[in-house]
Parts: structure tokens; sequence; C-alpha cells
């Protein structure tokens, strides 16, 4: 599938409606089934593709809207990890999950959800992980006792279950590693760890790293220093970082450390409900320019959209693509 | 009729009994009609406020628009009622019930039936903190006299140092992974008379002398609040820290507006005594039914006539002066003598009572929920085993907490010394306002609905014990992060 000079998409999640939150803790408070939930996620999704294809975006995700937060979607499904209490009071709350023994090879029975995706698009379609380091962090260890021994063995299942996805027609993958900015100090291992899960996986790869969004929140401060040089070392396509909320400064180590990633440029601040001008997403872009050619560029947000309201996430998205095409215009597109 | 024993103070346990056999014998007597029998309800409680805003035996009707229903409340205060009087008092109350009108004669209304936080008695509360000079002058104290122990909680030396400590701790820790920031914010909303941010600035000084560490001078510390005659005091109070210091207006309700420049980037927000003292609705469950409350504020006709003649207003006038008062201020009401102004002021002020009415609600999701909470944070926080209970629903502090946390660092804290209610059923056991202290509306917070709506936010909020002065009722709140 071509994709024009600029690609926009998604960081992974899109607007998470009051009213699905509701339905989803009334699945654990037992007042709907798991078949009438699977019912309602397929609707939602539907929905959220194809808010996506109207904001004109040229790779969609299922908005991750299936999901209850970013790590319990893994957990419930990586073998050999138990939650020994599977009720919430808040759906978006984490399971107290556990890895008690090595983990096993097995699958994580994802490709149905990409499957679903592809179904309802005909845009290209990204499926997103989160990755092993962020895992680690909120899977508690009774066994390996050693963060990046437990990373590296679910890095070994998960690459498989990317080889699943490519199999099933996935070509864009995204790993989720917020984690890294709240504990700089695991970068060399963690990247170790990435490069294990992508090994042989032939799609287009992003590697996504912010500040956080717990709750539409960052979860930490500082910049992105900490992660070079040793993210050069990353065998991934893309880098995707948080620009809009904190500024470009960060954009000059791309020029610090010359690199042969493409950058996926966040240009939309997700914890604001203010709506970004066209120009506001030009100028960003512009911004980016400076330092990664257009050609390496893709136009997204800081981070998922999953705490915005609908309205506002999908203005968003509209803003960023019409700022998007300011600029494609410029570029003589 | 059901009788419900809220509360009692045990010198106050025979009056209680004389409430209910004086109850009974009227019952047993036929003094009270049947259909009004069959559906009254009596709540004894203890108003701990000495001045408040009700009566020793309190009619409350429940309504659907103008519409009456069938549910009819008395509140009585154990504390205000005269054992000698409490048969009339109760004669005349259910006298009322039967005849509205003579309940109308007897009062001049100063507003119409509105909710709570919507309320004249706000207006008044302004009136107090912009003009505090005029009414300290008046009463000749200070206001933080009129707080339990007669000073502050905010500015007891050893609760700051603790809170100095802490925060040096925190700032070390950042230092060590090489995020401190170069300039530290420090926020603190409602200044009073800025003694509590002199003791921090001068304590923090002395503890970063101490320890070497340098940060004393990163320090920028805001000191925020809406009254101009507060911050023109505390900027005197924090004088020797005035390179550090900044004054700004700010609306407790929404700091994020005057502050947004600051979002994520402040390390430490405190409020003392402010939530307490902002606008709150209130919710009524009666035998699992809702209701919302809505009040009219009053001036007894007796205390009405009294004030006007002793201002030289005609009675007729009384309800327009007053509006005037809350328009021009008490230095215009009078317009040859100020200090008369204030005087009314202060005497209406004394006066003023609230007619409370219950207007029905077909589900918690019908009222008018605080500004950014999710009508199922609310529905949740109910519950279906709750019939019977009254509670704030802290609207204006609600608000203000959550249009306070954006300002937060990732690793900043929000930390709040109030008085809070920290289990909804706690609300059964006391009254918790609305009372009056000095010139101002007091309320106790709803601390169980802070922490639902923080968990919502992204914070856990935390209560301790303010552990600093014996028989203190105040808790302090602070928030983590909620993982």
């Amino acid at each position: 599938m071509n994709l024009p000079i600029l690609p926009t998409t998604v960081v992974g999640s899109y607007s998470m409606p009051g009213w699905l939150e509701r339905l989803k803790t009334e699945f654990f408070a037992r007042r709907i089934s798991k078949h009438e939930l699977d019912e309602i996620h397929d609707a939602s999704v539907k929905a959220a593709i194809k808010d996506q294809e109207v904001a004109g975006l040229d790779i969609v995700t299922d908005g991750e809207l299936r999901r209850d937060n970013m790590i319990d979607y893994f957990a419930e499904r990586l073998p050999g990890v138990q939650t020994d209490h599977t009720s919430k009071k808040f759906y978006y709350d984490f399971y107290d999950s556990v890895v008690r023994g090595k983990i096993p090879m097995a699958s994580l029975r994802l490709t149905n959800d990409f499957q679903f995706l592809a179904a309802f698009t005909d845009r290209a379609a990204k499926f997103c992980v989160t990755g092993p380091h962020s895992l680690v962090k909120r899977i508690k260890d009774e066994y390996y006792k050693n963060e990046e021994a437990f990373a590296m063995d679910l890095a070994r299942v998960m690459n498989m279950e990317l080889k699943e996805l490519v199999r099933a027609g996935a070509r864009y993958l995204q790993i989720d590693e917020p984690y890294y900015s709240g504990f700089p100090e695991d970068i060399q291992w963690g990247i170790k760890v990435v490069n294990t899960l992508v090994e042989g996986v032939d799609a287009r790869i992003t590697l996504h790293i912010c500040y956080g969004n717990r709750y539409g929140k960052p979860s930490w401060a500082g910049n992105y220093r900490y992660l070079f040089p040793a993210i050069l070392e990353a065998k991934v396509h893309q880098l995707s970082l948080e620009f809009a909320r904190r500024g470009g400064e960060d954009l000059e180590l791309f020029k610090e450390f010359p690199n042969r990633f493409e950058l996926g440029a966040g240009v939309i601040d997700v914890k604001t409900h203010e709506i970004e001008t066209p120009e506001i997403v030009a100028e960003r872009i512009r911004k980016a320019l400076k330092f990664v050619p257009a050609e390496r560029i893709h136009v997204l947000p800081d981070c998922g959209c999953l705490h915005l309201p609908q309205d506002v996430a999908f203005a968003k998205l509209k803003t960023m693509v019409q700022g998007t095409k300011i600029i494609r215009k410029e570029l003589g597109g | 009729m059901i009788l419900h024993i809220n509360h009692i103070q045990p010198e106050r346990a025979a009056l209680a009994s004389s409430v209910v056999s004086t109850l009974v014998s009227m019952a047993g007597g036929e003094q009270i009609a049947r259909r009004i029998l069959e559906n009254l309800n009596v709540h004894l409680d203890w108003v701990q406020y000495k001045a408040n805003f009700r009566e020793a035996v309190t009619l409350r009707r429940a309504t659907r628009g103008e519409e009456l229903l069938p549910l009819i409340e008395i509140g009585v205060d154990l504390r205000q009622l005269d054992p000698e009087t409490l048969k009339d008092d109760f004669v005349n109350t259910l006298q009322n019930l039967a005849d509205a009108s003579r309940c109308a004669q007897k009062r001049v209304y100063l507003e119409s039936f509105t909710p709570v936080r919507s309320s004249l008695i706000w207006k008044f509360n302004d009136l107090f903190w912009q003009h505090l000079p005029l009414w300290e002058t008046a009463s000749g104290k200070g206001y933080e006299q009129a707080l339990p122990g007669g000073k502050s909680d905010a500015n007891h030396p050893e609760a700051v140092a603790d809170a100095v400590a802490d925060f040096w701790t925190l700032l070390k820790d950042l230092e060590n992974h090489s995020q401190l920031p170069a300039e530290i914010f420090v926020l603190e909303i409602g200044v009073g008379t800025g003694k509590r941010a002199a003791l921090w600035l001068d304590r923090f000084r002395a503890l970063d002398g101490e320890r070497g560490t340098q940060y004393y001078p990163r320090i920028r510390f805001l000191l925020g609040d809406y009254s101009m005659p507060s911050l023109n005091r505390a900027m005197e109070t924090v004088r020797e820290h005035r390179e550090l210091t900044s004054f700004l207006a700010v609306d407790a309700l929404d700091p994020f507006r005057a502050l947004s420049f600051l979002r994520y980037k402040v390390l430490s927000i405190h409020l003392t005594n402010v939530y307490d003292n902002l606008p709150t609705d209130e919710i009524v469950v009666r035998d699992g039914k809702l209701y919302f409350v809505e009040v009219r504020g009053y001036v007894p006709a007796a205390a009405a006539t009294r004030i006007s003649e002793a201002f030289g207003i005609a009675v007729t006038e009384f309800p327009r002066t007053v509006n005037r008062l809350l328009e021009v201020g008490p230095q215009h009401v009078h317009p040859s003598e100020g200090a008369r102004g204030v005087a009314f002021w202060r005497s209406v002020w004394d006066a003023i009572r609230l007619e409370e009415r219950f207007v029905t609600v077909q589900s918690i999701l019908d009222a008018p929920l605080p500004a950014g909470v999710k009508p199922g944070l609310l529905e949740n926080f109910v519950g279906d085993g709750v019939t019977n209970q009254r509670f704030h629903l802290s609207s204006a502090a609600v608000e203000s907490f959550l249009n306070t946390v954006p300002l937060l660092h990732p690793r900043g804290y929000l930390q709040v010394q109030d008085i809070f209610v920290t289990k909804l059923e706690d609300y059964g056991r006391m009254f918790r306002g609305p009372g009056k202290l000095d010139g101002s509306v007091v309320n106790w917070v709803n601390g169980a609905l802070l922490a639902e709506v923080g968990a919502q936010a992204g914070y856990d909020v935390h209560f301790g014990p303010f552990q600093y002065r014996p028989g203190s009722r105040t808790s302090i709140l602070y928030t983590t992060q909620r993982e």
C-alpha cells in the first residue's frame, strides 16, 4: 500500500467513550456478559476506524478499545502470567498479575483483533503492542528475580506473536515503551530486549516512547537525552516521540546523533482538550523537518487519544491531517 | 413517624428524651394529623456551629417542581432547642405545615429557592473576604481568632517544618535522578495572613543552608488568592523572601486558568481551610429516594424589623438594602457613614437563616454534578446500599481539585489541610454544615467523594490526622500518583 509523504496516523488508542468505560466496568460487576461486551467492542472498534478514516488518517488502528489498559490486555494473554483476582472496581485499574514460573512459548491470540481491524478498513492498518520493558514494570515477578531476564523471555514469546501478526497480514507494527522514561537507567538492556522482540519480524516497526499517558497525564518528566546513544542500536524503523506538549528542543538530538530512523513526530498534545490549529501543526512539522527529511517523517499525536473526549479527539486528528496537508503542499505534493 | 437520632451530646440526652416523649404524646393525643404522621421523619441533630443557618426546629418539604410530595421532615437542633418551649416549637411547625402562609408572614425572604451553591450566603462569604479589614475593625479581632484554637492550623511551626523536610527529600531524590528542574515551583492557594508561606520559606532556607544543597535560590514560591486584602497582607509578611515570591489573583475554583503556563511543573501545592469555604450542593437520600437540596435565605421578620429600625430603614426596603449591600459593599450601603454599613452587614449576617426543601430527582444523574465529575462515578459513590443519608457534593472543592492537579509535576503532590468527611457513612453521625465562621461560610468537605474523583483523575487521595494540635478535627489530604 503506497503512503503519501508525511503519512498520518494515531499512536494507537482512540477516544474511549464514557459509556464504553461504564459498560466495561459493568462487565466486571457481572452486569453484562462477555459475549455482550465482545459485541460492544466490535461496534466500538468499527466506529473508531470510521472516525480515523473520516479524519483523513493514512494508517489506522482499532483504537485499542478492546483493551482495559496497556498492560492487562497482554497480561491476561501472556502464557505463564497469572491474575489472582480477575475483578476490578474500575475497568482501567490494573490487575495484580504475577509470573511464578518460566514463561512458556504459546500464542497470545492477538491475530483475531488485527484481522478484525483489517477487515473493516481499506487503509493501511497498524497494530500496537506494549513492550517487554513496560510489561515487567507492572507484572510482579516471583520467578526470574531479574527484570532483564524476565523481559527477554517475554520478548521471545511476543516475537513469535509478532510473526503471527505478520502472517495474518500486518505490515505496520508498533512497540510501546513509555516506561523507559521512568527508568532511564534500564535503557541499555531495554534496547537489547526490543531487538529480540523484533528479530526476524518482516514489518515496518515503530518504537513509541513517551513520558506516560496514564489517566491522561504524564507519569514522568525529563528529556529524551537519556535514549542516546543506546537507542541507535535499536533494530526498528521508526521512533515515535512526543514533541507537541514538551516542545521540540529534543529534536536537536537527531542532529547530535545522526541516525537512520524515521521519526514519528508527535504534533498533537493529547493532554489538553484545546484543539490545535492546522497552522500550529504545520509549524511543528516544519520544526521536525529541520532535523529529519520529509520522506522519513510520519505525523501523529504525542500519544494515544484514549483520554480525550470523542469530539476533541476527532477534531484534533482532523486538524493534524489539515496541518500535514499544508506542509505537503509546501513540499510540492 | 420515624425518629432519627443522629447525634446526641451527653449533656443533651435528657432533652432528646423530652423531644421523643413530647412527639409521642402529641401523636397519641391526635395533635398530629394521621396523613402527616404517616410521612413524618424527625431528625435530631447537634449543630456544632454556634452560628449557623437553622432555627431550633426546621421544617423541610419534599417537592417535584412546585408540587408538594408526601415526605415531611422536621430537623431539630438539640443545641438551640429550649426545653421550655419545645412543645410550642413543634406545634408552630406543624401549623406552618398546614398553612404555609403562616410561615411566610414570619420571614423576610431575600431570594427564591435555589441550589445551595447558588444561594446568596456565598455572596456574603465573598463580601467577607473582599472587605475583611472592615469586618475585623468592627469585630476588634482578626478572623483567625474565630478558628478553633484561635489560630490557623496552617501556621503550626511543627507542621510546616515537617512539610518542608518532606519537600526537601523529594527535591534530593529528583536531583539524585538528574530530574530536578531548574526552577522549583511551589504554590500556596488561600494565603491567609501569609504567615505559613513566611514560616515555610524561613524553614526551607535554614534546612537548605544546613544541608548545603543550594535549592533555596531556585524556589519560585507563588501565593494565590482571590482576596486582594489577603494578598497585600501576605506580601508584607513574606517581604524577607521577596526575590522568590510572586502574588497572583487566583480563583480557587480554577487555579489552572491563571497558572496554565505551569502545567505539570509545580512540585508542591498547599491549601489550608479553602475547600471548607467553597460553595457546595447537598444530596439527600430518604428511603432510597434521591433529593437535591434547595434553599432560600431569609431573615426572621422580627429580626428584620429590629435591624431596619436600628438603621433607619423602612422594613419594606429591607431586602433591597441587603441586595445593595451585596452589590456595592458595606462602605457604600449607608452613604454618609461607612461604619454603619458594616454594622448593618454584621447584623444581617447574624440573623440570616436558610429555609430548605428537597427537590426529587429520578437518579443521581439528574442532580447538577460538580464540573468534571463523570455521572457514573457518583452513581457508584452513592451505591445501592444507601437508603438514608444527607451529604455534601462539595461541588466547588471538587472543581477546584480537578482544576489544580493538572498543575502538578509528575512527582509533585497536593496537600490540603481541612475538615474532611472521609467515609460517606460518617455524614450520618454529625452535622457537617453549613455553619457561620465569623463572617464566612463553613462546610465540612466530602473527602470520600474527593478520593473517588482523585482516582479518576489519576491520583490516590489519602487522609492523615493533623497531629500537631490536640483535639484538632483537621485532616491533611495528600495525593500520590495513581498507578
